[in-house]
């Protein structure tokens, strides 16, 4: 069975791409996720994954060319997969790949919940491995169940209040006064249109994940006193390392991407500049310094932001960092995330540049005490030895809360990070 | 201080108080002036129910031929009052020395005598003070008096009823609730001509309008004679005067409304409208580390309430979280047949303007009911229309006080019809009849 891989719609409303980098060639086999082709868009430089496992039977274009979105980009042969089962597989939907899913501009999303992680759809996928093992079911009542499936609550969310915390009908009051009066009443009235005019407005429930995601903002900008510097990098000798290394690695399954060095930076940084690596516990008059390196990376899915996190870092090479957040980013998508894959970041990474954006403010994961950012690089013009040349830059953008971090100390921890990142082999020695 | 805990009471709310203080590692003492076990135990719950057992026994060999059963002379069968009695004092006597070993077992000690509330966390007992940091009131209730006028009448109250030789033909029994129609029944079941007379407009207060219209015409079926709103005046010649009726009576039994039985206190205790001793939701009095539970708080007259009012405030002493739900509890009565009620009535249900259901099942369409030969019953279940909330449960069932526990689990962990509707029931069983009715409920009695 041969299945034909289209150029997918990556979203940001592109219509085309220049095809900048072959990873595969003819012949060769690939694995659903292997990096196929390195894309240029007038927005992101992005690799696109193989939906499928199986043999490259054909690459369509060559480098420079330019392919439009639902044009062939490869044809794949699939080993095993015969009849019914190879039309249903070529008619499954493909979901876009972009490279590292990028981030969005924000930081959080530790804990929300298993709904959060796996919300409800399966998209085609259901008969994988048995699904991780869910968090323990809350304990609630028959009624408070009822009421908070009607109610459009989360009931992991609720505290409860029972006999060993089961969440009872008066729970689900509390947690939600609004709802208690039990005759519907049609809400939003005024943003009604007369029916002459058609549906101008379209009512969602939020999913678990957007609810999550709302929390920990909002809880985040309420409690952390933001505070973003931003810089730029010019990452000529990274670039240049990265590009030998990373056909080298590609061949044993690793894409090489620039965020693996960036983590390492980070991590070299943060062992210097122990404040980014802290929280501030108030209320026993504290500051919590981690002796740990758990760098979290925000990744953008289709269901939205999700914060897993790469655990001892420090003690990562930077082909393990790629390997782990290739492995990481590829659970995101597949909503295969555990709690234990979410939890305990220290810091946290954030790629928006992956799919566009120079500088942004982002949003702290509360209670860490930094996030960065990381623009798309762009080439521009540079005073190098008083010549004016054209640079690689990275721009970078800190957001920390300035209640732990002081402003000198944010512009250290940044120059150390610039430093690591204009000069690669350094964050080796070290 | 002497003790943690000080206990006035040793009926169920007292006792049990104190064992669950022992438990916890509170250096408690209780203080009983009479009987350990409380009314409950040595004239109320247990030896009523002792004689009831033997009444419905003696009853129901009436018709062991039915059964398949020969050999029994019905001409020749007889109540013997004085070896019920007896069967009941055993039962009591070996519940009243098993609160005693676990009141001895969990380190409380047992004070006898009469008590006295002092100032400042003491109590004087027959003049001996003694301090403690927490005192709980326990001492529980009695029906109230008969009025002066009926001092010739042949009054027996319950605690004086155990002591009479014989049972006289003419029977009349006051009060308005579940143990005066308990008491009224057996002396029915030993064939004496019974009168009840409820005195007051509040005949079963607090059952459901479906309970009382079903037992008002179980009376009549009973040839009970039951006399409504209306109080004995008078006792001439053997008779009493009732309304301008004149009613024979060898034995009035007084089941009449209950009075708080207070203790005297140095500084006066704050009561409420109805004489009962005034207490927060925590069951403290007026009074800072004083408490009142049971009975003499108002708040409940059943012995499993005052039971869980006991466990709750020394939990609170103890400062242990713990709810208390004082509102889904069973009221039994141990008639023929029992009947059953907990949760809301459909009156509550209609004052608070829920959405309802009603889904019933009659015990005669139900196989062991009619295996048992009482298939007089049926089960009565009251839900919320929109999520499906158990709200009530009725029952009348020969075995009606036990089948409700099943309500209360399932009320107390607020479930549903739906839940009630899924939970497999053994077969054959009376308790099926709690699945007709969920079924009933959520769509269709299976068997209806």
């Amino acid at each position: 069975m041969r299945y034909i891989f289209n150029f997918p719609d990556i979203g940001e409303g592109l219509e085309e791409g220049t095809i900048l980098e072959w990873y595969v060639t003819k012949g060769q086999a690939v694995k659903s996720g292997q990096a196929l082709v390195r894309m240029e868009t007038d927005k992101v430089v992005t690799d696109i994954p193989s939906p499928k496992n199986g043999t490259i039977a054909a690459t369509f274009g060559n480098v420079g060319e330019i392919v439009h979105v639902g044009s062939p980009l490869v044809e794949i042969e699939m080993e095993g997969v015969f009849g019914a089962e190879a039309v249903a597989e070529a008619q499954a939907p493909v979901t876009a790949p972009i490279e590292e899913e990028g981030a969005a501009v924000v930081g959080t999303m530790e804990l929300a919940g298993k709904n959060a992680l796996l919300a409800a759809s399966d998209e085609g996928s259901s008969k994988q491995e048995p699904e991780t093992k869910p968090l323990r079911k809350v304990l609630a009542t028959p009624l408070a169940r009822a009421m908070a499936r009607d109610l459009n609550i989360d009931i992991n969310q609720v505290t409860g209040t029972g006999p060993s915390g089961r969440v009872t009908k008066t729970d689900i009051e509390t947690y939600h006064p609004t709802k208690k009066s039990t005759t519907p009443v049609e809400q939003h009235e005024t943003y009604q249109q007369p029916s002459s005019a058609g549906e101008s407005i379209t009512y969602e429930p939020l999913t678990q994940i957007r609810k999550a995601i709302a929390k920990n903002m909002i809880n985040s900008k309420l409690n952390a006193a933001h505070m973003s510097v931003f810089e730029e990098v010019e990452i000529s000798n990274l670039m240049s390392i990265r590009e030998r290394y990373k056909t080298i690695y590609t061949d044993k399954n690793t894409k090489l991407t620039y965020l693996p060095f960036i983590v390492k930076a980070t991590v070299n940084a943060l062992k210097q500049h122990r404040q980014l690596n802290a929280q501030i516990d108030l209320e026993n008059d504290r500051m919590i310094y981690k002796n740990y390196y758990n760098i979290a990376i925000a990744i953008d899915t289709p269901e939205g932001l999700v914060v897993p996190v790469i655990k001892d870092a420090d003690r990562l090479s930077i082909l393990e960092i790629a390997q782990k957040i290739t492995a990481l980013s590829d659970k995101a998508k597949a909503r295969k995330l555990t709690l234990e894959e979410m939890k305990d970041g220290t810091f946290t990474l954030t790629n928006y540049g992956s799919i566009g954006g120079i500088y942004a403010t982002p949003v702290i994961n509360y209670p860490q005490a930094g996030i960065l950012g990381i623009g798309r690089i762009v080439q521009k013009p540079i005073v190098k030895n008083d010549q004016i040349v054209v640079g690689n830059v990275l721009p970078l953008s800190l957001s920390v809360d300035h209640r732990i971090v002081d402003g000198g100390e944010a512009s250290r921890f940044m120059n150390c990070i610039l430093e690591y990142l204009s000069d690669p082999v350094m964050m080796m020695m070290e | 201080m002497d003790y943690d805990v000080l206990i006035i009471g040793a009926g169920p709310a007292g006792y049990v108080a104190a064992i669950r203080a022992g438990q916890v590692g509170l250096k408690t003492a209780i203080v009983e002036k009479k009987y350990i076990g409380g009314m409950c135990l040595n004239w109320g719950c247990i030896p009523t129910k002792a004689i009831l057992e033997s009444a419905k026994l003696f009853d129901k060999s009436k018709h062991l031929e039915e059964f398949g059963i020969d050999g029994i002379d019905v001409g020749k069968l007889s109540f013997n009052w004085n070896k019920t009695k007896s069967r009941s004092t055993r039962i009591t006597k070996k519940l009243s020395a098993g609160v005693n070993y676990l009141l001895k077992k969990n380190g409380v000690e047992l004070i006898t005598g009469t008590a006295k509330l002092g100032s400042d966390h003491s109590v004087y007992v027959d003049d001996k003070k003694i301090t403690a940091s927490n005192i709980i009131i326990a001492t529980g209730s009695k029906p109230k008096a008969m009025d002066n006028a009926l001092a010739n009448a042949p009054v027996a109250e319950m605690e004086t009823l155990f002591s009479l030789d014989s049972i006289p033909e003419n029977i009349v029994v006051t009060g308005n609730h579940v143990s005066a129609v308990e008491m009224a029944q057996f002396f029915k079941l030993i064939d004496k001509k019974v009168t009840l007379v409820a005195n007051s407009s509040y005949f079963l207060d607090g059952l459901d309008d479906h309970l009382i219209a079903y037992i008002t015409k179980k009376l009549v079926t009973d040839k009970i004679d039951l006399i409504l709103n209306d109080y004995p005046e008078k006792f001439v010649n053997g008779e009493l005067l009732i309304g301008g009726n004149k009613i024979k009576c060898d034995l009035l039994v007084n089941c009449n409304s209950r009075k708080a039985i207070l203790l005297d206190s140095e500084t006066p205790l704050e009561l409420t409208e109805r004489g009962f001793i005034k207490t927060s939701d925590q069951f403290e009095t007026n009074l800072k580390g004083v408490y009142a539970i049971g009975d003499v708080s108002g708040k409940s007259f059943v012995a499993h309430v005052a039971s869980a009012q006991g466990i709750y405030v020394i939990n609170t002493i103890k400062g242990i979280k713990s709810n208390f739900n004082g509102e889904i509890y069973p009221i039994n009565m141990y008639t023929v047949p029992e009947i059953a009620q907990i949760g809301m009535t459909e009156q509550a249900i209609k004052d608070e303007g829920i959405n309802y259901k009603i889904s019933e099942f009659p015990l005669s369409a139900n196989g062991k009911a009619m295996i048992e030969g009482n298939t007089e019953g049926s089960i009565r279940m009251l839900s919320d229309k929109k999520y499906g909330q158990v709200l009530g449960v009725q029952i009348v069932a020969a075995n009606a006080t036990d089948m409700i526990a099943e309500a209360s689990a399932f009320m107390s962990i607020e479930g549903t019809v739906y839940d009630v509707a899924q939970t497999i029931h053994a077969h054959p069983t009376v308790s099926e009849i709690f699945l007709e009715a969920g079924f009933d409920a959520v769509d269709k009695a299976i068997h209806k």
